[in-house]
């Protein structure tokens, strides 16, 4: 049976010339896991909204929205806030209440429930998820991934027969996200709960997925399994960036694959190489020595405690940075990562141990020479536009020819045409770039960067990570904290594991993830022990790998 | 202890607060409040031994040795003039008010530092939706700002000191134009994110319909029994009060102040109210520590 469906849907915001869905017909069926996907501003986000006439987006609305058949404007909004439920991106500003109990009965108490009816849901709810330990704590106590299990637990308190999520794990770390995302697959599979997603990290939706539908400037491109997507997608330029690695591996061997051999996960992949048989080039030794490049900073026997009475965060910490080099610092959540970077950026001070920069002792930082680039761009910037940010802080710094320097950073970057925006109206991946210029500005020699992939999608990722690679290769040394494996594997020069407040190992970005079994890429994960050379991402195994293609 | 005086439905226990509260401030008898300043102090060391009282123990003596010292010197009534100092007339009259009203206040603090520890913000915001449900669940949702929007502070700060922009560092000028341009930003900020949050209250059905609230708490067998208990010692006391039984005489006669006759009855039913939280505390405390040993 239909649960969800929209019969020739347009939807024009104030003010714009192009619609943000043209004529869109979809139909979504009891029981299914659909994901919405498509690059940013791609419309998918507004579909998922229209489903709540509560919280639409203003504009011009043209077609027809069902739900269970019966055209959206009958849906009385009682049931409309009973039977859709949704979960928004960002884990922290959904929660309106205090305390844990609190949020999770906000739904029930806004919908007349009874304390009994209450007090019994609750109860089964918090075994099913676990919540136990939470019950009675603060919010702020809470980690991201908690808190958005506590967002979706109090819409399933409501007993929804639809959940509608846009971009729920994109603020969290890739555990997190995973636990989120098998938690869905549960209420998939075991409660037949309706699943309508919209997400960029697919990896880990593509094998759970029974529908994929595919946006790009409000336009519907494909609408069609996980494997079938794969197989459209897979020769698409810059939609090819949404596929599983697995999938795109294949792909690169096998163009015209058919959609049932395709592989999705790891598994998958591993059963297709056992019965291939992969040639492959030696890989050539790099040449280290060809420039042994100078330390640029170098840290020795860092302490640092938030306070007296908790552990340390940071303890005994060595690390060298070197000139040109692009460092990821990798490790679980709430192993000091970003302490370390506010540390370095002297935020933080150490309580023991000391900072070099080119042998000397950094007491203080002139902000010429480090820069930092937050988790959250929104809070680089102080000032109504982002010309107005930028000049600013060149005048605060007194920056010679700012306006000269300004524009050519705008122009290099292509956001000069944003520059008299607010930079919350820019999208994620145009704040990145705005933030970017603004730590530019002062001509750093390093460069901090914090989570920078947090949110984004596929193609402003990918844009950012050649963006600061070719920074690097002009001489900028960047040190960045990250949970993104894949990230990391594809951009940086070197990596640091921390663990337990030490950096535990620093390599090469290849040798790192070669020699980690669990911490690595999906490829890696695939190919490592079986018949075919090991590879850490996309770009090696296509230098290296040599398959005989049956086609 | 899960039974002990603070397990009490939060409406007996703000029942008890406000006999309490009327009680110490009509019992104007040194007897009865050095009685009641005992009990409360006990009370103190019972709920939490005596750790919040150590923190505004300084404050609370200031405050009583002046109210002490200072009211005999200000009180110039009475009959029985006892001395001169600065050439002004000290009465034992005014001396016993000193006493009296600093009494008064010690028990008054120390009643209200046990209040901190008995209402707790939950039971207060409970009891206080009862009153007025819309302002309760605007409370609730301002609670969750305090520490959002300090840590949304705390964030933008580190984040522009590096950007040069720095309370800590700087002309005073430019610390007041840096922290105006944070406060400014905080405010963007949170507006901002804010929407998101109303989106979501909307979702979930906010203003459809009448709210229900869950009620956390309800009335046992054992609040209608303390319920009862207070109503009567709490009247009982009050009808001494209105016989004068538990008021000093100060003027125009001054009357003895050890007690006599029926003021006894009334010193011990005045115990037995304000005394009601050692009651119930203590049974569970000696619980604890004998049931343990036949363990």
């Amino acid at each position: 049976m239909e649960i969800l469906a929209t019969h020739r849907l347009s939807f024009t915001y104030p003010n714009a010339t192009i619609p943000a869905l043209k004529d869109i017909s979809i139909q979504v069926k009891q029981g299914e896991f659909v994901v919405l996907c498509g690059p940013s501003g791609s419309g998918k986000s507004t579909l998922l909204r229209l489903f709540k006439p509560e919280i639409a987006p203003h504009g011009i609305k043209e077609g027809t929205l069902f739900f269970q058949g019966k055209p959206l404007q009958e849906v009385t909004p009682i049931v409309n806030a009973k039977e859709l439920g949704m979960v928004f991106q960002d884990p922290e500003n959904q929660i309106a209440m205090d305390n844990v109990l609190e949020e999770l009965i906000f739904g029930m108490e806004n919908l007349g429930f009874t304390t009994e009816q209450m007090r019994k849901k609750v109860a089964e709810m918090v075994n099913f998820f676990g919540l136990n330990p939470l019950l009675d704590k603060k919010i702020d106590e809470l980690s991201g991934g908690q808190k958005q299990l506590l967002n979706l637990a109090s819409i399933l308190l409501l007993e929804p027969s639809v959940l509608l999520l846009d971009e729920p794990t994109a603020q969290l770390d890739p555990i997190a996200a995973k636990e989120f995302i098998h938690m869905l697959q549960r209420l998939n599979e075991e409660f037949g709960i309706t699943i309508v997603i919209v997400e960029h990290r697919l990896e880990e939706l593509f094998p759970i997925a029974s529908r994929v539908i595919l946006f790009d400037n409000g336009v519907l491109l494909h609408d069609t399994t996980p494997r079938e997507m794969v197989k459209e997608l897979g020769t698409h330029k810059t939609m090819k960036s949404f596929l599983p690695s697995s999938a795109l591996l294949y792909l690169e061997f096998y163009k015209k694959a058919h959609a049932e051999t395709i592989p999705l996960n790891v598994k998958e992949t591993r059963q297709w190489l056992q019965g291939e048989h992969v040639e492959w080039d030696e890989p050539s030794e790099v040449s280290s020595a060809a420039a042994v490049p100078s330390p640029i900073l170098e840290l020795k026997e860092v302490d640092y405690q938030y306070s007296k009475n908790t552990p340390a965060v940071l303890y005994n910490l060595d690390l060298t940075i070197y000139e040109g080099e692009w460092l990821a610092i990798v490790g679980a959540n709430g192993t000091g990562k970003s302490t370390l970077l506010k540390v370095i950026g002297g935020i933080l001070k150490a309580q023991h141990g000391s900072m070099k920069y080119k042998g000397k002792k950094v007491r203080k930082w002139e902000p010429r020479k480090v820069s930092y680039l937050p988790q959250n761009p929104k809070l680089f910037f102080i000032q109504d536009t982002i010309r107005k940010e930028f000049e600013h802080l060149a005048l605060k710094h007194g920056e010679r020819n700012p306006e000269e320097r300004i524009q050519n950073l705008l122009n290099k970057f292509g956001i000069a045409h944003l520059q008299n925006q607010h930079p919350y109206d820019l999208s994620g991946g145009e704040l990145q770039k705005a933030a970017l210029i603004g730590s530019l500005l002062v001509e750093p020699t390093i460069l901090l960067i914090d989570e920078p992939t947090k949110g984004l999608d596929p193609e402003s990722k990918r844009a950012f990570g050649e963006l600061v690679s070719t920074l690097v290769d002009e001489g900028l040394t960047v040190v960045m904290v990250t949970h993104d494996i894949e990230f990391s594997a594809t951009y940086a020069t070197r990596c640091s594991m921390l663990f337990q407040g030490k950096i535990t190992v620093t390599e090469n970005t290849r040798d790192f993830f070669h020699e980690n079994t669990y911490y690595t890429t999906v490829l890696n994960r695939a190919t490592r022990n079986s018949s075919a050379y090991p590879v850490v991402t996309l770009e090696e195994a296509r230098r290296i790998w040599r398959v005989k293609s049956p086609f | 202890m899960v039974r002990g005086f603070r397990s009490f439905h939060p409406i007996i226990l703000l029942l008890y607060y406000l006999f309490a509260m009327a009680a110490l401030m009509l019992y104007q008898h040194p007897m009865f409040l050095a009685l009641a300043t005992v009990a409360i102090l006990l009370m103190n060391f019972m709920l939490d031994g005596g750790l919040e009282l150590r923190k505004w123990r300084a404050m609370i003596l200031i405050m009583a040795v002046l109210t002490l010292v200072l009211t005999p010197f200000f009180n110039q009534r009475g009959n029985h003039l006892l001395f001169y100092l600065f050439e002004k007339q000290v009465y034992l009259e005014a001396i016993w008010q000193g006493v009296m009203i600093s009494l008064t206040l010690v028990c008054i603090l120390t009643l209200f530092l046990t209040f901190n520890l008995v209402i707790t913000p939950d039971k207060f915001v409970f009891l206080f939706s009862k009153i007025m449900p819309q302002w309760a669940l605007l409370t609730m949702l301002s609670l969750r700002f305090v520490p959002l929007l300090r840590k949304r502070l705390l964030e933008i700060g580190d984040v522009q000191s590096i950007k040069g922009f720095s309370l800590k560092t700087g002309s005073v000028k430019g610390r007041a134009q840096s922290g105006m341009l944070f406060l400014q930003t905080l405010l963007t900020w949170s507006l901002e994110e804010s929407i998101q949050t109303a989106d979501s209250m909307t979702a979930r059905g906010y203003g459809l319909g009448k709210r229900s609230k869950y009620q956390p708490y309800y009335m046992k067998k054992r609040d209608w029994l303390a319920f009862a208990f207070l109503l009567v010692s709490g009247s009982l006391v009050l009808f001494g009060w209105w016989l004068g039984d538990g008021v000093l005489t100060l003027l125009p006669v001054l009357e003895p102040v050890w007690l006599s006759g029926r003021e006894w009855l009334y010193w011990i039913l005045f115990f037995m109210m304000i005394g009601f939280p050692i009651w119930t505390e203590g049974k569970e405390m000696v619980k604890w520590k004998f049931l343990r040993r036949i363990g």
